[in-house]
């Protein structure tokens, strides 16, 4: 009974490349006709009416706040359904070297500032070791927030922008590091300085 | 003085047109409540608000729909609870299910904020919380508590899970494989693929397209861990680009929510791992 009542075209055993463009949550009521005889034939009144009550108010369904950021898009599916999803050319610089590069200045990062404070000397070569570090750290870590948060095919443009914003901060950020290091007392003497006072 | 004050007075003013929707997290609107048929005295009666949405009306938006259950005379999952309710109560609601013990996969979805199955989910059962069922978050919903796995399924079929060998077994029989070996296997084959540590990861809901999620890379690691595969080099090829896995950022949602109990981060580390320095 109830598989007559189901539409035939909710899940085509094997459908054609034309077919699967349009898919399963993206229909439209035209494509569904409700009022078939079928239908209103089927549907157990009795049992309706004395269980399942009329919505007493109409209220709509909200996830999130009204202001929705990149609320999501109508569903697109490439290629038919037995299609894997394509997979994306090789490139280390961006995966695994990238990876370690990452780890090897998050790993250098802690010796780098305990050293300074537990000899209780000053090394300008260690200063600007862990000036340089830091610019690189913070430089992949905003990378990575704007790679999850404005993806490429979504907010190209958006995504370019922050992108460049981003190495326009960073290379503001090594400038005025390298001036504090050279002109005045450099990083580590900084924050003595400041938990000192 | 005098433009604060009217600054004030336009703030409270804009704060009571403001509709109630604003002040609300998550869904809590409920709709309509299809009561227990002939409750008894000494019925333990328990709501269950599940989420709503019918393919057939696309212009309604999807609502919360309330039922109240009799605990009594409910089995003790939550699947038991939705299946009376379809059976006895409403038989629009609409969710997937097919062994009832945890071994099919079919049951994921949102149990009270957590992703699981819902045969492998107990009712709580204080009567006086009431319990919310949606389906895996971040998916195309299909009707209900259905959600659609096309991609995820696009993706699982996109890491080749199955054995790539050139040579034949040298004793010409079968491939073998040394106890040590196979023990590398467990907690990866154990995978059903429910997705429900797939829709749990934040990242995956952020770039679901390029991303592969953390069930399917579990599946990438069962074949990269393989001994008897012979493609490991081409599989860390395939993966070896910003987007595949490195988007885990270690969030641990995945081992967090398995139903299995596996731990997806794990292999994930591993992929990371044997992929570092090389």
């Amino acid at each position: 009974m109830a598989s007559l009542l189901r539409p035939s075209i909710l899940r085509p055993a094997c459908p054609s490349s034309a077919a699967s463009q349009r898919m399963l949550s993206t229909f439209t009521s035209s494509s569904v006709k409700r009022t078939s005889p079928f239908a209103q034939q089927l549907v157990r009144p009795a049992f309706e009416r004395s269980t399942i009550p009329q919505p007493t108010r109409i209220a709509a369904f909200h996830a999130t706040q009204k202001m929705q950021i990149l609320p999501p898009l109508p569903q697109t599916i490439q290629g038919t359904l037995n299609d894997p999803v394509p997979v994306p050319e090789p490139s280390p610089t961006h995966g695994s070297y990238h990876w370690s590069f990452e780890r090897v200045i998050s790993a250098g990062l802690i010796p780098l500032t305990v050293a300074p404070f537990a000899a209780g000397s000053l090394n300008p070569v260690m200063d600007s070791a862990l000036c340089a570090l830091l610019v690189i750290h913070s430089h992949i870590g905003f990378e990575a927030c704007i790679v999850d948060y404005f993806p490429t095919k979504r907010v190209p443009l958006v995504r370019k922008g922050c992108t460049w914003l981003l190495r326009i901060a960073t290379v503001t950020l090594g400038v005025a590091l390298y001036s504090f290091e050279t002109n005045d007392v450099g990083i580590t003497e900084a924050i003595t300085k400041l938990w000192k006072a | 003085m005098a433009t604060t004050r009217s600054l004030a007075r336009l703030a409270t003013r804009r704060l009571a047109m403001r509709p109630a929707v604003f002040a609300r997290g998550f869904a809590s609107v409920q709709t309509s409540t299809a009561k227990e048929p002939l409750p008894d005295k000494d019925a333990k009666i328990k709501t269950f608000h599940i989420y709503r949405w019918n393919p057939d009306e696309p212009e309604s938006k999807p609502r919360m729909q309330s039922y109240t259950l009799d605990l009594n005379k409910t089995g003790p999952m939550m699947l038991d609870a939705l299946i009376r309710i379809k059976n006895e109560m409403d038989p629009t609601l609409t969710f997937r299910r097919s062994c009832r013990e945890g071994i099919c996969g079919s049951c994921a979805m949102n149990i009270d904020g957590v992703n699981t199955l819902a045969c492998l989910c107990r009712i709580p059962t204080e009567t006086t919380k009431e319990s919310r069922i949606y389906p895996l978050p971040h998916m195309y919903i299909v009707k209900d508590l259905v959600p659609d796995m096309t991609l995820f399924y696009k993706q699982y079929r996109s890491i080749k899970p199955y054995l790539q060998r050139d040579t034949p077994p040298p004793d010409g029989r079968e491939y073998r494989q040394s106890k040590e070996e196979r023990k590398k296997l467990d907690g990866l084959y154990e995978c059903i693929l429910c997705a429900c540590c797939s829709t749990s990861c934040p990242s995956y809901w952020w770039n679901q397209e390029e991303y592969l999620g953390p069930a399917v890379l579990l599946q990438s690691y069962r074949w990269l861990a393989d001994s008897r595969d012979e493609r490991t080099a081409e599989r860390q090829d395939a993966l070896n680009n910003s987007m595949s896995v490195y988007r885990c950022h270690t969030i641990l949602n995945c081992s967090r929510t398995c139903p299995k109990g596996l731990n997806p981060a794990l292999a994930i580390a591993e992929i990371k791992k044997s992929m570092a320095f090389t």
